[in-house]
């Protein structure tokens, strides 16, 4: 390890251990932080009600394949996390990454989440994040080999950029410093939460995107479609 | 996070570019010791801030009959520094008609501006993303009753993650105080209704003897994931006049009396406290380890702290007194400012802003009270504590009659000792009519942003 990666990798520590965050485990009760200082309601203990359908849009995945976005926001039940790599902000996209790696690494020892959720993590950034790069930086977040469906995927044209941010409400800016310490865009971090059927069941925000709560609510979803009579 | 994963973003980020790593690291560490959020100090804290000084304050102003357009408007007022419209209205847009103009708030990414009506229950929303100088009436909600259920008397709209919490003050079924939190999505659809809890129907929340389904303001703490609401009266009382009103004491008995704490996640009331005298205004504290919350008793002059013990349980208390029921004080907002030592409280009745200092939450001291004017209602802060802005009205058949009957909004600079006239606008004289709920606008958001199109 030469001196710079050394003083990478000590840096990268120091981030760690200044963002406290709330580690969870499959089937664990976690400790509060500072930041969800708090119990989090049992799954299948509260109800999450339809906030839309959850809009279409021309994507491409990191392999350079064509998609529609609703054929990954049906099937599965879906945490969508808006995201760039170049961001900075540490509330921002660099958590969102980290609360998705969680799930996904829960969900490696857990066949009910292996097998019926989906993460998906859509850039903004289509000049910047290209299929390649979207590769490498699924390489990276990926703990698991194994574990449910993360697709990264970004828009596949300005103007299909456009109209997926607009539908979903993603408000996007370009800062007046492209060279800003928390990276070139501006933005509130947005991840929705989408049922089997398409429909967002709920949105987080930097303040509410506790994964405890994010699993929460994707049982609450399992438990839901076991009750035929809701819904 | 893990361990394990924040290496690998990390390397990653490294991978991408060093410098932007190490401006993560900076920017990690910066935000953990110095809170440099700007705004208006009682705003959502899911809003998108205002990176340094508000430029706008919209004031929402109900419209007087024969003044002007009579209709209810937004107004802008350009307070950004150096401006030559410093002080002056710069917009005004008429929504047409009169609705009872009360509150309004932001959506969460600060483009849309709700503005609610307490008659007919119209909500106005308004596009401040394109010009922050001149908002844009885009849409109106007028079926609200119809998709909520009942609920009636929407009381501004209070920002969350994709979508806004809507408080209510009545219903339509009997105009009472019975009431709902509604969610309306930032689309402006409709989402769901969360009756607040009664004796009858406590929907679990502990203390239900207490419960009487009234409703006001809607706050939240994220870290603690709690969810207050405080409590006013319904149609009936609020649309009447108010010399009336006191006047007849079966109405008198109508008004609220108490607090919920919810589990916000859930939306589901875990206890009901006992707060008599109409509890308004919610000003959670903003300190990371301060777990409370301050509200002031328009009918009984209190001022109360709702917080969580050594225990972890949520209690209420009645900490201090405003001023002499009976000499007609009546506190109606209350301002924190952002170091949580300085609570401005403004009172109707005798037009006095009171300061308190609030350094010990459990004490709260008055150290200074100014006339505004011969009313006054609302105060809004600025985040760093230096200006002020006030408004008149509180409602069109409450406002004082005659020539105490002023309608202004006076600007402030404050100083940690009192309060000096920066601007003062009489909306009277400018046929605009009665200014109410005001709100901070700025071209410039989060750090170092601009008003600019999706690239």
């Amino acid at each position: 390890m030469n001196v710079d990666r050394t003083r990478v990798v000590a840096l990268a520590i120091t981030f760690c251990l200044s963002r406290v965050t709330v580690a969870i485990a499959a089937d664990t009760v976690s400790s509060h932080d500072a930041d969800y200082d708090y119990d989090p309601p049992v799954a299948g203990s509260y109800a999450l009600p339809v906030i839309k359908v959850a809009p279409d849009g021309a994507i491409i995945d990191s392999d350079s394949k064509s998609l529609d976005l609703r054929q990954l926001t049906h099937g599965r039940i879906t945490v969508l996390s808006f995201i760039y790599t170049r961001c900075a902000a540490p509330k921002a996209c660099p958590y969102a990454a980290g609360v998705l790696s969680q799930l996904h690494t829960l969900s490696a020892n857990d066949k009910e989440l292996a097998t019926n959720m989906r993460l998906i993590s859509l850039s903004f950034d289509p000049d910047y994040d290209t299929p390649q790069r979207l590769a490498e930086y699924s390489e990276a977040m990926r703990e698991q080999k194994s574990g449910c469906e993360w697709q990264f995927v970004t828009a596949k044209s300005h103007a299909a950029l456009e109209s997926i941010l607009r539908s979903y409400g993603q408000a996007v800016d370009q800062r007046s410093n492209p060279n800003d310490p928390q990276g070139p865009l501006y933005h509130i971090l947005r991840v929705f939460l989408i049922d089997r059927a398409g429909r967002v069941r709920n949105i987080y925000s930097s303040a509410t995107l506790d994964p405890r709560l994010v699993l929460a609510d994707v049982k609450s979803l399992l438990l839901e479609e076991k009750k035929p009579s809701t819904r | 996070m893990n361990m394990k994963m924040c290496l690998n973003t990390a390397l990653f980020m490294a991978k991408v570019s060093n410098t932007v790593f190490v401006c993560v690291l900076a920017s990690t560490l910066v935000s953990a010791v110095n809170n440099t959020r700007a705004d208006e100090t009682c705003s959502s804290p899911y809003l998108a801030r205002i990176e340094g000084q508000e430029e706008f304050v919209y004031v929402w102003t109900l419209g007087v009959e024969g003044l002007g357009d009579s209709s209810d408007k937004l107004v802008t007022v350009d307070v950004k520094p150096g401006s030559p419209n410093y002080g002056k209205v710069i917009s005004s847009t008429s929504v047409g008609g009169r609705n009872e103009a009360h509150h309004g708030g932001f959506t969460d990414d600060r483009r849309q501006l709700w503005l609610a009506g307490l008659e007919n229950s119209r909500v106005f929303i308004f596009d401040v993303h394109a010009d922050p100088a001149k908002p844009r009436h885009v849409k109106t909600i007028d079926n609200f009753a119809g998709a909520t259920g009942g609920a009636i008397g929407p009381h501004g709209a209070y920002a969350l993650p994709g979508r806004v919490l809507i408080p209510c003050l009545s219903n339509e079924k009997d105009h009472g105080g019975r009431t709902a939190l509604v969610e309306y999505s930032n689309d402006g659809n409709y989402i769901a209704t969360h009756w607040l809890p009664t004796k009858d129907d406590p929907r679990g929340a502990a203390n239900p003897n207490f419960a009487d389904g009234y409703g006001y303001d809607a706050r939240v703490l994220p870290r603690k994931n709690a969810l207050l609401t405080s409590s006013f009266t319904g149609l009936n009382n609020y649309m009447m006049d108010f010399a009336k009103l006191t006047a007849d004491p079966e109405a008198m008995k109508h008004f609220g009396s108490t607090m919920v704490m919810w589990d916000f996640h859930a939306r589901q009331p875990k206890k009901v406290f006992e707060v008599p005298g109409a509890p308004l205004e919610i000003r959670w504290a903003w300190g990371d380890n301060h777990n409370y919350a301050f509200t002031a008793t328009a009918l009984t002059s209190k001022l109360w702290l709702v917080y969580q013990d050594d225990h972890g349980d949520w209690q209420a208390k009645e900490v201090a007194t405003v001023g002499d029921v009976k000499g007609g004080v009546l506190p109606v907002d209350i301002s924190l400012s952002a170091d949580d030592k300085t609570l401005f409280v403004d009172c109707f009745g005798d037009g006095k802003c009171r300061v308190f200092d609030v350094s010990d939450p459990q004490k709260p001291k008055q150290i200074y009270e100014k006339p505004i004017g011969r009313q006054v209602n609302m105060v809004s802060q600025s985040w760093d504590g230096k200006r002020l802005y006030f408004t008149s009205s509180l409602l069109a058949r409450w406002d004082k009659k005659g020539e105490d009957n002023e309608q202004f909004v006076r600007a402030y600079t404050w100083n940690g000792k009192e309060l000096k006239p920066s601007f003062d606008l009489d909306f009277t004289a400018l046929k605009l009519g009665r200014p109410h709920h005001m709100l901070f606008g700025a071209t410039k958001l989060g750090a170092n942003r601009v008003v600019a199109s999706v690239p």
